[in-house]
């Protein structure tokens, strides 16, 4: 590396000063991340915000990085077909080691991020820190407690048992008793008028390939935005 | 010793023991289940004859299923566990099976005596040898069993 040809780069005292050693220095050093991972060492939280009631984001996200482990391994058991759908289900929960213990914590940890995002926009709600300049902040919110909530719909079809096949068909019934474009959304939603194969497939689309993308782009926005106005003031 | 490098080693035993607390399970996650139904076919030696007392049920495991020994004054029969319901495992009372889930009962020779389950228990074949009890396939040609007999699961 120092036989290029180019003129040795200068360095301030504090620059080299900062230089890391080790693996992980030789990455930061080469990207130049010393200046960006210092501005997020020393983001101070400010006192009233030292509170659990400013922890149920977080938590709710650290459930959706569980729910993402947990869900990538029951996708290698899990077959999205009436036939096999159920069996696989029960597979996963009665014969594959551990797999009763990757299902019910993606099962819970599912219910418990549902309740999270519902706590956390009530916290936000309550402590005004929706209001001007975090009105964006409060938007991209809402359609992150619809795309979970979108989760969980899509999610409780896939064991396709009674109780998953009934749920989808008032959930969908009800999609379809909305004026004009209901009937649109209920045959979108269903690939069909009956529920069938077509809606298997298309809930385990929307649950494992179109929701996770799009809960990804939302979540990177939410937190940048969060960096960029600072958390909000006291009340 | 110091404080401070104690503390640094219970944190680090405590991280890897967490590290393979996930590590193991998803590790044992991802190896495919053991296909049962291959194992089915086999012949397993159960033990000495003198090892299943007369008058009462001796439990057993044949193919990772759980089975009893029955032993009626020299005539040897071996009844799976498994609750023709909804695959449960029967628990034994004396010489007969009662089944914790749903309440079936079965007398001593497998027939029903109690619902809900409609259909015996199936037995195993199985026959003496040398003073050994030999335990063969299960015997599922008696009615339309479950498939979880076979392991089949998917």
């Amino acid at each position: 590396m120092s036989a290029s040809a180019g003129p040795v780069p200068q360095q301030t005292p504090s620059e080299a000063k900062r230089r890391k050693p080790g693996l992980v220095g030789w990455v930061v050093n080469r990207l130049g991340m010393d200046d960006l991972m210092e501005d997020q060492y020393n983001r101070v939280v400010p006192f009233h915000a030292t509170n659990y009631i400013y922890c149920f984001g977080g938590i709710a996200l650290v459930l959706f990085v569980i729910l993402a482990a947990t869900g990538i391994m029951l996708a290698v058991y899990y077959q999205p077909t009436p036939d096999t759908a159920y069996q696989s289900v029960l597979n996963i929960s009665t014969h594959v080691q551990f797999g009763w213990w990757i299902r019910s914590i993606h099962r819970w940890s599912a219910g418990g991020m549902v309740l999270l995002v519902f706590v956390h926009m009530l916290r936000v709600f309550f402590t005004g820190a929706y209001k001007k300049p975090r009105e964006l902040n409060w938007l991209t919110g809402v359609a992150l407690l619809l795309i979970t909530m979108g989760f969980g719909f899509t999610g409780y079809l896939l064991p396709w048992d009674q109780k998953a096949y009934w749920a989808t068909k008032v959930g969908t019934d009800i999609a379809g008793s909305v004026p004009i474009f209901g009937h649109f959304l209920l045959v979108s939603l269903r690939g069909g008028e009956q529920i069938s194969a077509a809606t298997l497939g298309r809930f385990f689309d929307l649950h494992v390939l179109v929701l996770p993308a799009i809960i990804i782009i939302l979540l990177l926005g939410h937190f940048f935005m969060i960096r960029r106005h600072g958390i909000s003031g006291r009340l | 010793m110091t404080r401070s490098s104690f503390l640094k080693w219970l944190i680090g035993i405590f991280g890897v023991a967490a590290v393979a607390g996930v590590v193991y399970p998803v590790l044992r996650f991802l190896k495919p289940p053991a296909a049962v139904s291959s194992a089915i076919g086999q012949v397993v030696n159960a033990g000495a004859l003198g090892s299943f007392p007369a008058g009462r049920l001796t439990l057993l495991t044949v193919h990772d299923q759980p089975a009893a020994v029955q032993n009626l004054n020299g005539k040897y029969a071996v009844y799976s566990l498994i609750c023709t319901h909804l695959g449960c495992v029967t628990g034994i009372s004396g010489d007969s099976f009662t089944c914790p889930c749903h309440g079936s009962e079965f007398s001593p020779t497998g027939a029903v005596t109690h619902g809900p389950a409609t259909l015996p228990l199936p037995t195993y074949h199985s026959q003496v040898q040398n003073g050994s009890l030999l335990v063969g396939p299960i015997d599922l040609s008696h009615a339309a069993y479950p498939t979880w007999y076979k392991g089949e699961f998917t």
